[in-house]
């Protein structure tokens, strides 16, 4: 039967039907759905899900179940490949058994990421086939092909939807029959091993494999020429999709290069395409990957071509490609001239900026709040080290206090380099639980052992939401429906040698103030545990009720509550937003808020 | 056939979204949609493209048939995917962002529905108090779909659209939904 599904939830499907059997990864937007649907449609729990403390282990745990036969994926966004890029590196030379699928989002825009790197060019690097989907019913059947590509050559192969395949939906078939296959078992072979001259000789077949696969990409259904005529399109991924919308829209006659393998280079595909085409204009999000792939070729055969590509600054190098900029890129391309849209609003209409904002009632608030307080008891300049996860948005008015933001764990880390550099600062360092397990305990580790002083605020609210509510390490809720024992990060900060420890809830504003103040004044690394659950995963109190606001405006200024609004100069509260956390009626002064 | 729906993160947007192309599917369309997930949700602009028969899941500028928001200022915000005169069903019930009350923008609710008004073929609907009339401000979503579809326009069958709601949502749940979505298209038929 089919089902609307996401892209994401597509890639689930494919796989289940390709028979994974294990399946690993960390959240993070736009991948996230990918593991969770699985774990949706696995009712006998025959599958092996798990949400692994970061990319890194995740991708170890899937190459061992890949050793003993099993077909497996481990699935992250682009930046996450970063972090599993040291034994990804490494698992190429050693090559795996059971098929394995490494499931990496990309983020053109970039619209929830750090970074708008491209993993086709990361593909490249490491030697491994990419598939890069146009649509979801394109990546479950990708998907589907990529076990099998993978277990016939021996490598891992990466499928690389960007988001607007991610979070695209489509119909899908939802219970397509599951292949089947008996385990192996893990069968020893000094092969498993990796030595300089085993790299050796993997890497002189590696090489060689390239040439076969890229073969094989000339002739596969993902990668086409559509279309005649003397002018020539290249695109890949979602970008193809809405080219050929495009071309459809604008009656075009042109030769339509689709690239959705895209490593190895189809080059027989391309050289073709080439010799077609008079003109080539090469559309595709992030680098110039098929630009360049195009060139290479060229060059290769001495064939001439006029490419209008990124190189050239036709088409931007950075940020997504939508319709309407592949619209006037495909119309002035192609000289037709495009009828001059109409403003479809007044010039003068004002609208209401809405950034995302930490929700009403979000204990991060109070934090934040909390230790900006105590910081300016301290007299001395505060520098707020922030890291991945929706406390990033601390960094917004009035909050500000998230000076720097690096990657994942890197506040606890940047924070000391700070203290290092600057000893007279106070460096404070925020990162929330589930972070904490995946990247985090290293780095305090770091400050313990070097002496960097530093206050380390630990956001505990139970749960990964930025990405939706997945369970960690200190929730203990797997995604196999079992509950194993919850590591407590107080004792893991404890055993690392760590002096101050204390536990405070955030929304008891002057305890945490005072918390804050008493962990800076202490000696040595000091850390405090903020608790407070994330407001998706309780039920709300009362709303908070204002009576006889005398508008000065404090509570606005001071906290930035999206459930306070004004009104003819009064604050007042929406009641379907306000969860009743309280923090409001903390910070007014003229005890209005009840 | 294309229905561009807005709003704010946390209002339900998406699940109105997959009701709608699942209906399509069912009437056997090529149905799809895109979606804003991600650090949007937190209270931000949020919007989703439905469409039938199309290759790209997002819909191009001045080209949607139907703008349905559940928010007044996202509406106004989203009115150049509306072609001309195309159909608004518009949420009056505002969230009004934190830059409003920090003095960095303002919310001018008579110029947001003139605009709109000007544009489109307008409804202005408070969908808000209809869904708490019948129980729950939660089923606002359902309530708008049934907005939609109550002005005729849309090329969906009505029964497509009451299986998909079926289909999408909590068995529970299908009470309360059913009846959001009759309460939403009594609104418009008024």
């Amino acid at each position: 039967m089919k089902q609307i599904q996401l892209g994401n939830g597509a890639i689930a499907l494919g796989a289940i039907a390709a028979g994974v059997k294990v399946v690993t990864g960390y959240p993070g937007t736009p991948s996230t759905e990918v593991l969770q649907t699985v774990a949706k449609y696995n009712k006998d729990k025959s599958i092996n899900v798990e949400w692994s403390t970061n990319e890194k282990a995740a991708l170890e745990v899937a190459a061992g179940a890949s050793y003993c036969g099993l077909r497996t994926m481990v699935t992250m966004k682009q930046v996450g490949l970063n972090v599993a890029s040291d034994p990804l590196m490494s698992l190429i030379y050693i090559g795996i058994k059971g098929g394995m699928v490494v499931l990496v989002a990309d983020d053109p825009g970039p619209i929830s990421s750090q970074t708008e790197q491209d993993t086709r060019h990361f593909a490249e690097y490491a030697n491994l086939p990419v598939l890069d989907p146009s649509s979801p019913e394109e990546a479950y059947e990708m998907t589907k092909y990529a076990f099998d590509l993978s277990e016939r050559v021996g490598l891992p192969v990466i499928v690389r939807p960007t988001t607007k395949v991610c979070h695209a939906s489509a119909p899908i078939e939802s219970d397509a029959p599951r292949y089947e296959y008996t385990l192996e078992g893990f069968v020893k072979d000094p092969k498993w091993c990796i030595f300089p001259p085993l790299a050796y000789r993997r890497h002189v077949e590696i090489e060689r494999q390239q040439t076969e696969i890229s073969a094989e990409f000339d002739k596969i259904s993902f990668n086409r020429i559509e279309g005649s005529g003397t002018l020539g399109i290249a695109a890949g991924g979602v970008t193809y999709a809405i080219a050929r919308d495009v071309i459809d829209e604008l009656g075009l006659d042109v030769t339509l290069l689709k690239v959705g393998a895209a490593f190895p280079a189809p080059e027989g595909l391309e050289t073709e395409f080439i010799k077609k085409a008079n003109a080539i204009l090469v559309l595709e999000e992030l680098d110039a990957v098929i630009e360049n792939q195009l060139f290479h070729v060229a060059g290769k055969k001495h064939l001439s071509l006029m490419i209008q590509g990124k190189h050239n600054g036709f088409v931007p190098s950075a940020g997504e490609l939508k319709y309407d900029t592949v619209r006037s890129l495909i119309a002035g391309f192609a000289g037709v001239q495009l009828p001059k849209s109409e403003a479809a609003l007044p010039s003068d209409l004002k609208l209401p900026a809405r950034p995302p904002v930490l929700c009403a009632g979000c204990p991060h608030r109070a934090s934040f709040y909390a230790v900006k307080l105590a910081a300016k008891k301290s007299g001395k300049k505060a520098v707020y080290c922030g890291d991945i996860g929706c406390y990033t948005l601390g960094n917004a008015k009035p909050l500000e206090t998230t000076d720097t933001c690096l990657c994942m764990g890197g506040g606890i880390t940047v924070a000391q380099g700070i203290a290092k550099a600057e000893p007279d600062t106070l460096p404070f360092a925020f990162v929330g639980d589930s972070t904490f397990f995946a990247s985090g305990m290293t780095g305090i580790a770091n400050a313990v052992y070097n002496n960097n002083k530093i206050t380390v605020i630990i956001l505990d609210n139970s749960t990964t939401a930025m990405t939706g509510h997945q369970p960690h390490p200190g929730i203990g809720k797997t995604m196999m429906d079992t509950q194993s024992e919850k590591i407590s990060i107080e004792a893991v900060v404890r055993a690392l040698n760590v002096k101050f420890v204390e536990r405070c809830n955030p929304l008891e504003l002057d305890k945490a103030v005072d918390t804050v103040k008493r962990a800076y004044e202490s000696d040595g690394v000091s850390v405090v545990i903020f608790e407070s659950p994330c407001i998706a995963l309780v039920k709300p109190d009362k709303a908070c009720e204002i009576v006889d606001c005398i508008g000065c405006m404090r509570c606005v200024k001071e906290i930035g509550c999206p459930a306070i609004y004004i009104e003819d100069g009064k604050a007042k509260i929406n009641d379907t937003l306000c969860t009743g956390c309280g923090l409001c009626k903390q910070v007014c002064k003229a005890k209005r808020i009840h | 056939m294309d229905i561009l729906i807005s709003g704010v993160g946390g209002q339900g947007t998406i699940l109105a979204s997959k009701i709608l192309a699942c209906a399509m599917m069912l009437d056997g369309h090529n149905a799809r949609t895109g979606e804003t997930i991600g650090m949007s949700q937190r209270g931000g602009c949020v919007v989703s493209h439905v469409r039938s028969d199309a290759n790209s899941p997002y819909i191009p500028l001045g080209k949607a048939d139907m703008l349905l928001s559940f928010e007044l200022c996202e509406g106004a915000r989203n009115l150049p995917f509306l072609k001309k005169g195309g159909v608004a069903v518009i949420n009056t019930a505002k969230i009004t962002p934190l830059t409003v009350a920090l003095g960095a923008s303002t919310y001018d609710e008579d110029a947001i529905r003139a605009a709109i008004t000007a544009r489109s073929d307008a409804h202005f609907i408070d969908a808000n108090a209809a869904a708490a009339e019948i129980g729950s401000v939660k089923a606002v979503n359902t309530l708008l779909v049934g907005a939609a579809c109550g002005l005729g326009l849309l090329d969906i069958r009505r029964e497509s659209i009451l299986e998909a709601i079926r289909m999408n949502v909590a068995p529970k749940f299908h009470e309360l939904n059913e009846r959001a979505f009759a309460a939403g298209e009594a609104l418009v038929r008024k």
